[in-house]
């Protein structure tokens, strides 16, 4: 007797357990997922919100960083005198923006190269994987100076084509591209080479399936969990890469700011100011964290293993 | 290019002759498939077994022109419909597959797109081949669905594979393989990956199915149980090479190789008395890159004699019409009587001892 009710007891306790370790990587999920949409939407609807003041409105009492932290200045003021939290929200438009269009490219691009050179293979495959061995090869902060001077020359001429002329978002958002193309390329490239060997690829060929539609019917939608979490982990890197560039001075240009311009800009006054430096570092790493719990909790999901990233 | 095909050419439907495939590795050829000749009658079913490794899977797929290009060295001819489709290109092929070849493959769990609706990769073969509207396309897979025996067709239609049980997908897998209306159609270990209760009917919806549409069938499995009751005629493949092949009712009556009846006396039979040893085949299948010079089950045939370890046997007729055999001293021979004598004895010996 007593031994069937301790082996209902451990059933009972062992799903507990089970239940209670299955949830932190959900609720980290969830967590960042909530992260994402506060400041994606306070981002996008800034201009409509009454509690963030324009990026670069000046407050002449705010000057020197006169406010601390607190109800008026949520983040504190900078040295203009400018709201802390409100240029992180505005921030957070440029930063997010450039990070999620570079991935959009990297994925049609790398999706693309990755798709064709696992499926065809051969000499596709050859000549892919060595444009993508190239690209990673290349150191990547020395590609970004090359890209971003040589753009920055050419914008100087007047260059334009049509209505599109070289702006520092445009050549922020090519080098990240770029950074982003070769990694996505090998990933690609791993899942196609794997699926197109699966069973129901051969059974779509035996029934007379042409290669456009294997491509796109069979391989491509089972491919899209995979690039769904590689989209976040990527954007996460991304942002990161973007800090990087504004810390060195080659991401987009002043007034408008970005998480990694106003990290740098106020950095010199630590000591005087922590709050300028610090609320835009814990931003990027929020944001940054949420977008790598919310990829592993999908990878997860789909049992996606990271081959190259 | 599939006009040339003549689905009334007269003449029998399959012709593979001395077909060779293999695949070039670092360690050398594997000679998957060993000159393996013949002829297959519209309407008519052949099963080939094998143990695994023995080529039978690479045969199907090497008639059918399925396997990966890299590597692949293949020579012989296979002539479908009086058609050399030997050196067809892929383009040309896909104007076979579907519509006159078709192929049912071992895994049903692995074999259907897990994202795809059950309605939509029934009815793509009937949109792609025959361009069907998408809406008759659609009643037809219901269509199909319910011919191969799966109960409310319509809901099904609108599934996906995870919703439904492997016998039920192989039926998915049978209503697509037919949906075209092939002449030809491979089933490739149909019953492996399936319950023991659900094999006999998938084994008899095939057979039906098979009868119905007038279609001719290869069916490849490792049982010989499985194809004794389906099949016309039974194909015993070992290392790649055919050894002996046989109307069904002759094989199991006068089969002539050793192989053959060492595969008999490793499945169980209910006639035998309960307890009875089941013999086991000692040895392993031979490495496919350096077979034995002479017949390749020599190693582990106990009638082998040195001349069976020195020259190979070729494919030759046995009296009763339809009956090939690759063996020296064959079932009944004198030299294997002798032996099988002696082997008696010992056994006797050591039931004794």
């Amino acid at each position: 007797m007593t031994v069937t009710i301790d082996l209902e007891q451990a059933i009972a306790e062992e799903a507990t357990t089970r239940r209670r370790r299955r949830r932190p990587g959900s609720l980290g999920a969830w967590l960042g997922a909530a992260w994402l949409l506060l400041i994606g939407g306070m981002a996008v609807f800034a201009d409509y919100l009454p509690f963030v003041r324009g990026y670069a409105q000046q407050v002449p009492y705010a000057r020197n960083f006169a406010v601390h932290p607190g109800s008026d200045f949520w983040f504190g003021s900078d040295q203009l005198g400018r709201d802390v939290f409100a240029r992180c929200i505005y921030g957070a438009r440029v930063s997010l923006l450039v990070a999620i269009s570079s991935i959009l490219v990297g994925l049609t691009v790398g999706g693309v190269l990755g798709l064709a050179a696992g499926y065809f293979r051969g000499k596709t495959d050859r000549g892919v994987s060595i444009v993508a061995d190239c690209l990673l090869a290349f150191p990547p902060v020395v590609i970004a100076i090359l890209i971003v001077g040589r753009l920055d020359a050419l914008s100087e001429t007047g260059f334009s084509v049509l209505w599109w002329h070289p702006t520092r978002t445009w050549s922020v958002v090519i080098v990240l591209s770029l950074l982003s193309i070769a990694p996505i390329t090998r990933i690609v490239r791993a899942q196609t080479l794997s699926l197109s060997q699966r069973e129901f690829v051969v059974a779509a060929r035996s029934i007379g399936a042409n290669r456009r539609r294997i491509l796109l019917r069979e391989i491509l939608p089972n491919l899209v969990p995979a690039m769904i979490s590689v989209a976040f982990t990527g954007i996460a890197i991304l942002l990161v890469a973007e800090g990087t560039l504004a810390f060195l001075g080659y991401s987009v240009k002043v007034p408008t700011p970005t998480w990694g311009y106003l990290i740098n800009e106020s950095r010199p006054k630590l000591r005087d100011a922590w709050w300028p430096t610090i609320f835009p570092c814990l931003m990027l790493f929020l944001t940054v964290v949420s977008f790598n719990l919310i990829g592993d909790r999908i990878a997860r999901h789909f049992d996606v293993k990271e081959a190259a990233l | 290019m599939s006009a040339s095909l003549d689905r009334s050419a007269p003449g029998p439907l399959l012709v593979v002759d001395d077909l060779h495939t293999g695949f070039q590795t670092e360690r050398g050829l594997v000679r998957a498939v060993d000159g393996v000749s013949f002829t297959l009658e519209r309407g008519r079913s052949l099963g080939v077994v094998g143990e695994s490794g023995s080529g039978k899977t690479i045969l199907s797929r090497s008639i059918m022109g399925l396997l990966p290009g890299r590597n692949l060295v293949r020579s012989g001819s296979v002539r479908f419909e009086g058609v050399d489709i030997t050196h067809f290109s892929p383009k040309q092929m896909r104007g076979i597959w579907g519509k006159e070849m078709a192929m049912v493959f071992q895994d049903p769990m692995s074999s259907l797109n897990p994202l795809m609706r059950i309605g939509n990769q029934v009815s793509e073969p009937l949109r792609v081949h025959l361009g069907m509207p998408d809406k008759l396309a659609m009643a037809t897979a219901e269509k199909l669905l319910r011919d191969v025996g799966i109960s409310e067709a319509q809901r099904r239609l609108r599934q996906y594979p995870h919703e439904l049980s492997g016998g039920m997908r192989q039926r998915v897998m049978i209503a697509i393989a037919l949906a075209c209306g092939p002449t030809m159609l491979f089933a490739d270990e149909p019953t492996t990956a399936l319950d023991v209760t659900v094999q006999a009917q998938i084994l008899a919806l095939i057979n039906d199915q098979r009868r119905d549409r007038n279609m001719s069938l290869i069916l490849v499995t490792h049982d010989l149980g499985v194809v004794a009751g389906h099949t016309d005629e039974i194909a015993v493949m070992y290392a790649g090479r055919l050894v002996e092949q046989a109307p069904t009712r002759t094989l199991f009556t006068q089969m002539k190789m050793p192989y053959t009846q060492a595969l008999m006396e490793s499945i169980p039979k209910l006639d035998q008395p309960s307890h009875t040893r089941l013999r086991t085949i000692p040895g392993r299948p031979p490495d496919l890159v350096n077979p034995p010079r002479g017949c390749p089950f020599a190693p582990r045939c106990a009638f082998a004699r040195d001349r069976c370890r020195e020259e190979r046997p070729e494919l030759i007729d046995a009296t009763s019409p339809g009956h090939r055999f690759a063996c020296w001293y064959p079932v009944g021979s004198p030299e294997y009587l002798e032996t099988k004598q002696r082997i008696d004895a010992a056994d006797a010996a050591g039931s004794a001892a």
